[in-house]
């Protein structure tokens, strides 16, 4: 049995002429990180509610077909449930942040206050989280004047404090500057290894490459591509939907154009420096 | 991490000053309560004397300088409005002046004199509340009698909401001003310009407002598991609650006796 699953998903929201999600099915696997990527407005983010359990429980709209979670329908889980199993970081930093909390490090353990853990347990979680995103220094900051990236780390460590075991990650890097960026999948990273299901939408289709197991192409709502992340980011199909492939991956097809192609198709800076050294070193 | 900040959290949170530390409610209580003796004893005599004891108890708790501005920036308008209001429309048999439809009168001064004070009085009472009590350990408070979170989230959210709204409106301005709209001027320029702003802020306001639910619903706000709190106040001494207890039943035989005596 699949962990998650999906089944012939169609969707509209209410008030919409045309379906968001269009006869999507695919079936996921514990432990593993699934890239969403697509153009804009392709339905990552609509994927991503689904997931969660938004859809249809918070969006009403249409919605066909099946969400399964463990074999059981989205729509037969207590609400409450899937709340606390399912973790949610979306893009807009400012509107994640409570507003009623006068530190990050209040602001961090509202979660586990609405969860009801004991005050010690709270103060170990939050302290262990503060230094697993390297934010010490935001601590005892005031979380409504923070910037967009600081706002971002917070919300971000919000979520990871609550120890969900599925992550719905939607452009967690949107407002991160190269360095943020690479801190923030590192955690994503430390993540995956504790063993939780990670589904990340992400432009950055680099640290995509690098990072996930497998990767789903949405375009116009519909999966176009979806399989292992190495077959998925060398397609040079992708270009023609409006997402670029991994600058090794571009390298990798340079080298083919040339006549001096890899002897594995490279999508990742580790790969290629692998098939360089083989080659020249 | 700073240990003094981490155990600032596994103790109660105190300030070390008798009146801050009082319970959010009982505060709220002495406050409200003491208000009542100018209403019932109508005299500026009594309201300014109400008012001193504000002002009083808001150099006792160490928030003089908190209190003092927004006193005299909302009494300074408030009082004497109320007072011109009465004054200058009030009938009487005494008058003082008269000129067209201004008819000012003996009676007219000094019901204004008595209104402008309780007005300083209410004031007073407003300003002391807001910087001697925190939002945030009033809801603490409230939920610990029985208040629901949701109630209490609403209340503190929707005190950031205004503070969020301001910020926003500024930055809308300032998108406009680098446009070339004049936003700057006179009251009716301002307005003029401030009018399209409202548009794109509320509608920003409630598409954040969704936001915000569902970034809650993944921080668990809907859990039925009883909340736990970070942040905690001391239990209610003894000796507060008889102190409130004794204000209380002074304060209302004051007003029994003002009708009985």
């Amino acid at each position: 049995m699949s962990y998650i699953e999906l089944r012939n998903i169609s969707y509209k929201y209410p008030l919409s002429k045309a379906n968001v999600l269009k006869n999507i099915s695919y079936s996921f696997e514990k432990g593993n990180l699934y890239g969403i990527i697509g153009s804009n407005n392709s339905g990552k983010t609509t994927l991503c509610n689904l997931i969660k359990g938004l859809i249809p429980e918070f969006y009403e709209g249409e919605l066909y077909g099946e969400v399964l979670i463990e074999g059981k329908d989205v729509r037969k889980w207590d609400s409450n449930i899937l709340a606390t199993s399912i973790g949610y970081i979306f893009q807009n930093p400012f509107s994640q942040i409570s507003g009623i909390k006068e530190t990050v490090f209040e602001e961090i353990a509202l979660g586990l206050e609405n969860l009801g853990i004991k005050e010690d347990e709270i103060i170990d979680r939050v302290i262990d989280v503060i230094k697993l995103l390297n934010i010490t220094d935001l601590a005892k900051k005031n979380p409504n004047e923070l910037s967009g990236g600081q706002r971002q780390r917070v919300a971000f460590a919000s979520i990871v404090a609550m120890n969900n075991d599925i992550l719905v990650i939607d452009e967690p890097t949107s407002q991160l500057d190269p360095q943020g960026t690479i801190e923030i999948f590192d955690i994503i990273n430390k993540l995956k290894q504790q063993g939780k299901t990670i589904f990340l939408v992400e432009h950055k289709i680099d640290l995509i490459a690098e990072y996930a197991d497998e990767v789903l192409v949405i375009d116009e709502g519909e999966l176009k591509h979806w399989g292992k992340t190495n077959e998925i980011l060398a397609n040079k199909d992708l270009l023609n939907r409006g997402i670029n492939l991994p600058q090794v991956a571009l390298l990798s097809h340079e080298m083919e154009n040339i006549n001096e192609p890899f002897d594995q198709f490279a999508i990742t800076k580790a790969e290629a420096k692998k098939q360089i050294a083989k080659r020249w070193g | 991490m700073d240990a003094e900040f981490i155990n600032s959290y596994r103790n109660p949170q105190l300030s070390g000053n008798w009146f801050l530390d009082l319970n959010p409610l009982s505060k709220m209580n002495i406050i409200i309560i003491l208000a009542f003796i100018p209403v019932f004893y109508p005299s500026w005599q009594v309201s300014i004397g109400a008012t001193l004891f504000y002002i009083l108890l808001a150099v006792t708790s160490g928030r003089f300088k908190n209190f003092i501005s927004p006193f005299l920036k909302l009494g300074l308008v408030i009082g004497p409005f109320f007072f011109i209001l009465r004054a200058i429309f009030w009938p009487g048999d005494t008058t003082i002046f008269n000129f067209g439809i201004i008819n000012i009168t003996q009676e007219g001064v000094d019901l204004g004199i008595r209104y402008g004070t309780i007005m300083l009085v209410v004031t007073a009472v407003l300003v002391l509340l807001s910087v001697t009590i925190k939002a945030q350990s009033l809801t603490y408070a409230l939920e610990k009698i029985g208040v629901p979170h949701t109630a209490s989230f609403i209340i503190l959210s929707s005190l950031q909401t205004i503070i969020d709204l301001k910020n926003k409106a500024n930055v809308i301005m300032d998108s406009q001003k680098s446009r070339g709209i004049e936003t700057e001027g006179n009251v009716f320029t301002r307005v003029r310009a401030f009018i399209p702003v409202l548009t794109p802020l509320f509608l920003g306001a409630i598409s954040e407002a969704e936001e915000k639910s569902i970034a809650m619903d993944a921080r668990a706000f809907g859990s039925d598991n009883s909340h736990s709190h970070l942040k905690f106040l001391r239990s209610v001494p003894v000796w507060e609650k008889l102190l409130v207890v004794i204000i209380n039943l002074a304060v209302i035989s004051l007003i029994i006796w003002r009708f009985v005596g």
